[in-house]
């Protein structure tokens, strides 16, 4: 195992107390076990050297300047779900964020509330809530970090089409950089408060994250002010149960659909006019099939091999979940019109969940609390995604179409469980933006060792999207694809690169999941 | 196999998600009780949380990294409150987080790290029939004057047992006296053990000697099946949770129908035997303790196998079915109560501090532990906690003299008793 | 120095300008910047031409300042810093070179103004979303470069809206393009497989196009941009809500953008709606809140009818009365020509035939404190409150406004001028002072605001390094040196 260098350890432990830092091996291994997007054989990633809990910026700062100091690399978490929150060779530091957990600040009328990194998306949307805003949560669950997501992730979510995407939403930032440095993004470097992200002059951000972010690699981010957006239902909800056995009253200014379409080009047109008409708080595509290993696993591998019971399913494929929502009355009753007309201009089919019992669980854990997507667990224990790059709604659904094909080979070849392959999720995000994702995973057990083969299935993902040009999506997610698509794309990685050097010139901030800095490239 | 390795499969299905962590997330309802592990809250480090923990017991077994002491005080710091795994399995069918922690316990204890202050305990129950170290011939001493049937002489429909800390902790008194009244006063026939009774050793596996619970069981069984009783009642949750999931999940069979004090008074009330009617106009909140709520669940017997995802999910141990209707129905009886509930309750309770071992070896854990809790209960107006644990109220009442807090603890029966007519 | 003849070779010499009063006139402009007389300007046609300039640029060692509006310039970012600079006039690329119905979006190079798009767009039942009536010969990439705000705050999700993507050639020539219209595949393939090049974010981890908004041309020159478009109305009704303060109409203001009622939501001052309507400003009331609703393709009218309802019933909560007309205005008059570009002159210089503008970003709450601030220095400077255009945009849903003073003086005036600067840098200091955020800094509030923030300048250094490591691009502006390298 690798160590700190003798004396770093000592200067880390007299700037944040003796317990905050550790290098206790079994604590250790709390942090190199990241099963999620860890594609290798390996069970494990690397063991960092030494983990670090900092309370502050100045902490954090302080950190950064003593790895510069020693040559130590670091890799920071906010909650740290994933491979990419970890480091990716031994010898690292790892920085735990978790003692900056604080909502800082919360501004109704302006609609934003600047967050520390240990904040979860379930935190805030329950402050938001009460004073009748809502956060953009992603699909990975609201007890991911929002400012991780915001600033560091991605950022898809089944409430795009009110929430925006986690990308969008970054204003004013704090960012220590892989030198130490602060730099603040935006109104709050010129100490005119988190409103707003870009200037003065050029938009900062843009180095900060694209449509993904540099998971880490750019230094530690220690506040972000996160927009937020109306919400219009009970500010304080009372909600029954922890999951499953979730129910709850549903005022009736909050109606949720599903609609059938025949295809996915009928899908597509039904995303779109909903768009355009400015209807719906969101819109979402949530195959029935994907529901059986979310909801009965054990039966998932008993019903999909009934012939009867997927053709019955694959009528069902093509399932968008809509929610109107408003705090007026007369808004949801012409919404509801407007998609009832929409349903019927696209082929489709509608069906009201509303007069379903069980219609608060489907509204509170799936419509707002964005809970489901971790059941993606449950069939195997594990699951990857790919494909879902953020595109006009046409190739995103084509994406999905694309996806089915490849994902079914692997299946075939006992790789992931058949689950009918096409559980394309994903919808429309910004109003009237027609732009939107389509993602599609598979599950599978981790523990039955046969890595290669997922990997292979990641590998002619991506392969599939510069085939049929359906941009980069997660694809580019693994370490090592700026390789295979930086040249196809005017050689981003090399600006990356650049990018990389000037704010990280000793190469501190671990740049797996980025690019290296360009003298590596070069050399 | 040892008792960890056979959870291996259960530690590698692990995603690292941190749900273990927070309630589940269905139930956030604020950014200040949204947390629900006491132990990764205060300590903070990974390895704290309950996935933490599985990913030491891997790292362990794969010979990563070894149990010594350093990882035993991350063990031991931890009350074995259970959250981690209710808000585990709300997702996950094929992990049981409960199952792994106190095979760790296990683990420290054949390897010899123990902390003194268990070992007193385990002393205390060899030489005295108890975990506080108090002495066996006052076991009974809390229920002079009362003129109860003594089961060593007499059999009995239904058997009392007040266990440990209910026994020797006189702050506590009124309480197990009053419990034991009322089940006399309903028509019951009942009796108690005295000095005769002994722990009923779900302590003593909790700390890891999880032989040692199983002398305490076969003692218990003998205790039950001489005494002729049909019903054992108890007004402690560690021994109900003791008595209904970890006898039965080691093979251990009271054969006897057993109840907490609470469901008790509840069915009492129900078939209108149990009449509250003076007026206590107080508003209180209600402390779900975990060892009668998620830890009081019945184990769920029927299953076996290696692949758990196979496992139905009526098998789950998700602590739904604990005991948490009948002391909240108590409460509602009694006039002129206003209750309102905190935000952790039921199955996603936050925890008093006591359990695990904690209250023993960490004081100062403890007390923070419960600190969390009493500002919880303060945010809701409460003037008083009402709880139906004495682990719960002894930790309770030692942190609120500590603090100087303006905060009543009761028990269940406390209330209950000011609402009725006479005594 | 740029070499004509070299220039020559790239373009040919019909398409060099040496005229004096042609290059005199990029040598100032409406701004108070001061700086030089360009030696050329150069027309250029398409990417090539302006891939090759930049190339020249760099071997040769002389500055380019990218320019695609025409007309009068307000802000003083296309006046060359340094001597020997080229203009690379982009005005006459003006090709709109595809519109995609479907997807709401037109790819247009830089010489494409508000009305050429507007004209060509409304074919295709789509429509603009535009700033505030821009001058006639505002260049539409420009606009979207500059982070203009636009009228719809509804439509306004981020700070790059409504941009899409964009095509660039750095400042060391590489050409880029952002967004998805990065690839893979050429943009045949793209569009084939239903792509449209609107998605404005990447590629991968790098935001490229947000690096060049606001960088006044000193990263890149963008040789086309997409920029994302709405269905144009079936119905629109426009209403009014007078006040006396903004603090009257700001509530109400805050609650119709969290219900997303309003499409077009803006708030002015009598003198700018004077100014709009060639009236008088003592016959406007002192503030007015502008704001529209429509209906769109599915049941038009019924959309509008129950939209006014609710904002019947909010109007009450506020006590606030919404009205169709104002001074004999009509809200829907007035926004047919907000919504398009200014005729000549220019709306902002009718009154006094000069205008010099002050903005930066605030929040809606805090419109008043920059009021009470330029209220008094208005006064120290002895400029008539009938003169000062007050023009506050909510931007992005409302969670942050646009404010803008427009300084209406007479330019032929040479102490009122001289006062009008003075009351200019007067003013700028003392907003920013109180908060205001200058995230556009033209001349100089660069100075200013990067003073209160240099790590962000330090930042924004090394970008310029990256991206124009012979600070050919613009030299001088922002916090970039004038120091040009060959």
């Amino acid at each position: 195992m690798k160590l700190l260098p003798k004396d770093m350890y000592g200067e880390l432990e007299n700037v944040l107390g003796e317990n905050n830092i550790s290098q206790e091996p079994g604590v250790l291994d709390g942090y190199a076990w990241q099963p999620i997007f860890s594609l290798t054989a390996q069970k494990w990633i690397p063991r960092p050297a030494a983990v670090a809990l900092p309370e502050t910026t100045e902490d954090v700062q302080a950190i950064v300047k003593i790895c510069n100091k020693y040559g130590v690399k670091f890799k920071a978490h906010s909650t740290g779900w994933a491979a990419w929150g970890g480091p990716s060779e031994e010898g690292e530091l790892q920085i735990d964020l978790r003692r900056m957990n604080k909502i800082i600040e919360l501004d109704e009328k302006n609609k934003y509330a600047v967050v520390e990194p240990y904040v979860c998306c379930g935190q805030l949307q329950a402050e938001a809530m009460k004073v009748g805003l809502n956060c953009h949560i992603i699909g990975a669950g609201p007890n991911t970090s929002i400012l991780a997501s915001t600033t560091s992730g991605w950022g898809y979510g089944g409430t795009g089409l009110s929430t925006g995407y986690g990308g969008r939403n970054p204003l004013g930032v704090e960012w220590v950089l892989p030198d130490g440095e602060v730099l603040k993004l935006g109104s709050p470097g010129c100490n005119a408060g988190w409103f707003s992200g870009d200037g003065p002059g050029p938009g900062l951000r843009g180095i900060m994250r694209g449509f993904s972010g540099t998971q880490g690699s750019l230094g530690v981010f220690t506040k972000c002010a996160i927009k937020l957006y109306p919400w219009y239902g009970p500010k304080e909800p009372k909600v029954d149960g922890v999951l499953m056995d979730v129910q709850t009253e549903v005022p009736e200014t909050e109606k949720m659909f599903w609609i059938v379409a025949p295809s996915f080009e009928k899908f597509a047109d039904l995303a779109y006019k909903i768009g355009n008409a400015e209807i719906a708080y969101w819109f979402c595509r949530s195959p029935l099939n994907a529901g059986i290993d979310l909801f009965i696993p054990r039966a998932g591998d008993r019903i999909f091999e009934s012939k009867a019971l997927r053709t019955m399913f694959k009528a069902f494929e093509h399932l968008g979940v809509a929610l109107l929502s408003s705090e007026s009355k007369r808004e949801v009753e012409y919404q509801e019109k407007v998609l009832r007309k929409i349903t019927l201009e696209t082929g489709c089919i509608l069906l009201d969940l509303t007069k379903t019992p069980g219609y608060g669980f489907w509204w509170w854990t799936m419509g707002v609390r964005s809970i489901l997507t971790a059941l993606t667990f449950r069939a195997g224990g594990d699951f990857l995604t790919s494909y879902g790059s953020p595109m006009e709604y046409d190739n995103a659904i084509k994406q999905a179409e694309v996806a089915m094909k490849v994902k079914q080979k692997f299946i075939d070849e006992d790789y992931f469980k058949d689950d009918m392959s096409d559980i394309g999720w994903g919808g429309i995000y910004e109003g009237t933006a027609n732009w939107g994702h389509c993602e599609t995973a598979a599950m599978f057990d981790r523990r039955d060792g046969r890595a290669e083969g997922r990997q292979r299935y990641l590998e002619e993902s991506a392969e599939s999207t510069v085939e049929h040009t359906l941009g980069l999506g997660l694809s580019n997610l693994p370490p090592g694809a700026w390789k295979i698509y930086g040249p196809k794309l005017f050689n981003y990685h090399l600006w990356q690169a650049k990018i990389k050097k000037a704010f990280d010139p000793n190469s501190t901030g671990d740049e797996e999941w980025y690019v290296p800095s360009i003298d590596e490239i070069q050399t | 196999m040892s008792r960890l390795a056979a959870l291996k499969n259960d530690m590698e299905g692990c995603s690292r998600c941190s749900l273990c962590k927070w309630i589940p997330m269905a139930q956030i309802k604020s950014w200040r009780f949204a947390k629900v592990c006491p132990s990764v809250d205060r300590y903070n480090f990974h390895a704290f949380s309950g996935g933490g923990k599985m990913i030491i017991a891997n790292s362990i077994l794969e010979g990563r990294s070894e149990l010594n002491e350093a990882i035993s005080e991350i063990i031991y710091k931890c009350q074995l409150c259970g959250a981690c795994q209710v808000s585990c399995q709300a997702y996950r069918d094929d992990i049981d987080l409960a199952d792994v922690l106190l095979a760790l316990r296990a683990k420290c204890v054949e390897e010899g790290l123990i902390l003194p202050e268990h070992q007193f305990m385990i002393d205390s129950m060899k030489r005295e029939d108890n975990t506080l170290g108090m002495q066996k011939c006052d076991r009974g001493k809390w229920a002079d004057g009362l003129d109860l049937v003594d089961v060593n002489t007499q059999e009995v429909d239904v058997l009392f047992h007040a266990g440990c800390r209910f026994s020797y902790d006189e702050d506590l008194r009124d309480s197990v006296r009053n419990w034991v009244v009322l089940l006399r006063n309903s028509g019951a026939d009942v009796g108690i053990a005295g000095k005769e009774e002994a722990c009923c050793g779900g302590r003593a596996f909790e700390i890891g000697y999880q032989g040692e619970m199983r002398n305490y069981a076969e003692d218990m069984a003998s205790r039950v099946r001489a005494s002729g009783a049909k019903l054992l009642v108890t007004p402690c949750s560690d021994c109900y949770y003791t008595f209904k999931y970890l006898y039965p999940k080691n093979g251990l069979d009271l054969g006897v129908k057993i109840l907490h004090t609470t469901e008790y008074a509840d069915s009492l009330i129900k078939e209108n035997k149990l009449r509250p009617k003076k007026n206590v106009p107080m508003r209180v909140t209600y402390h779900d303790p975990c060892h009668l709520g998620r830890r009081g669940e019945i184990y769920k017997s029927g299953w076996s196998g290696d692949n758990k995802l196979l496992r139905p999910v009526k098998f789950k141990q998700t602590g739904n079915m604990g005991i948490f209707d009948p002391p909240r129905n108590i409460i509602n009886s009694i006039p002129g109560m206003d209750f309102v509930e905190m935000e952790r309750i039921r199955e996603y309770s936050w925890c008093c501090g006591a359990g695990g071992g904690v209250y023993e070896a960490y004081p100062e854990f403890a007390s923070w532990t419960a600190k969390d809790r009493i500002v919880e209960a303060k945010a809701t107006g409460a003037e008083a906690i009402v709880t139906a644990c004495p682990w719960c109220e002894r930790v309770f009442n030692d942190e609120i003299e500590e603090s100087g807090e303006d905060m009543k603890v009761y028990d269940v029966i406390d209330i209950l008793a000011m609402s009725m007519e006479g005594k | 120095m740029g070499n004509k003849e070299n220039i020559a070779r790239i373009v040919g010499n019909d398409r060099i300008i040496t005229d004096k009063e042609a290059l005199e006139r990029y040598g100032s402009d409406s701004s108070f910047v001061l700086g030089e007389v360009p030696e050329f300007i150069v027309k250029l046609r398409n990417l090539e031409e302006v891939q090759k300039l930049v190339m020249l640029a760099n071997e040769d060692g002389f500055a380019l300042i990218p320019c695609s509006s025409q007309g009068r310039r307000f802000k003083g970012d296309t006046v060359p810093g340094v001597p020997g600079a080229v203009i690379a006039d982009l005005s006459e690329m003006k090709s709109i070179v595809r519109i995609d119905k479907r997807n709401k979006v037109a790819m247009i190079e830089p010489g494409v103004t508000f009305g050429d798009l507007q004209a060509a767009v409304e074919k295709e039942g789509l429509r603009v979303e535009m700033p505030l009536h821009p001058k006639k010969t505002k260049s539409v990439v420009a606009s979207l470069l500059d982070r203009e705000p636009t009228t719809g705050p509804k439509y306004n999700w981020d700070a790059t809206d409504p941009l899409g993507c964009l095509e660039l050639i750095f400042g060391n020539g590489e050409m880029f393009r952002t967004g998805n219209a990065a690839g893979p595949g050429t943009l045949e393939e793209q569009w084939a497989a239903g792509q449209a090049q609107k998605m404005p974010m990447g590629p991968a981890q790098t935001d490229i196009a947000r690096l060049i908004q606001g960088s006044q041309g000193a990263f890149a020159i963008a040789t086309w941009a997409t920029i994302k478009l709405e269905l144009m109305h079936k119905i629109r009704k426009g209403f009014f809500v007078a006040g006396q303060s903004p603090d009257e109409l700001i509530d109400f203001t805050y609650k119709i953008l969290w219900r997303k009622i309003p499409d077009l939501c803006l708030i002015l001052n009598g003198a700018d709606l004077a100014a709009i309507y060639g009236k008088d400003s003592t016959d406007m009331p002192p503030w007015v809140l502008i704001y529209s609703i429509s209906g769109l393709d599915h049941f038009p009218e019924e959309r509008v009818r129950y939209l006014e309802d609710d904002l019947g019933e909010i109007a009450r909560e506020f006590a606030v009365t919404p009205t169709q007309h104002i001074e004999g205005i009509s809200a829907i008059k007035l926004m047919d020509v907000i919504c398009r570009p200014s005729d000549e002159p220019f709306w902002k210089l009718r009154l006094k035939g000069g205008c010099v503008d002050l903005f930066f970003l605030t929040t809606l709450d805090r419109t008043s404190e920059f009021i009470e601030v330029m209220d008094i220095q208005i006064a120290e400077y002895g400029l008539p409150k009938e003169n000062l255009g007050i023009y506050i945009q909510p931007i992005r849903h409302g969670t942050g406004c646009h404010i803008e003073f427009s300084l209406m003086y007479d330019p032929e005036n040479s102490e009122e001028t001289e006062r009008v600067k003075a009351l200019l840098n007067s003013a700028s200091r003392a907003c920013i002072d109180k908060g205001g955020f200058f995230s556009r800094p033209y001349g100089a509030w660069a100075d200013m605001i990067y003073k209160k923030c240099p790590d962000t300048a330090n930042a924004l250094k090394k970008m310029k390094d990256i991206f124009d490591p012979n600070g050919i691009l613009n030299p001088g502006k922002l916090c970039f040196g004038k120091g040009v390298r060959a």
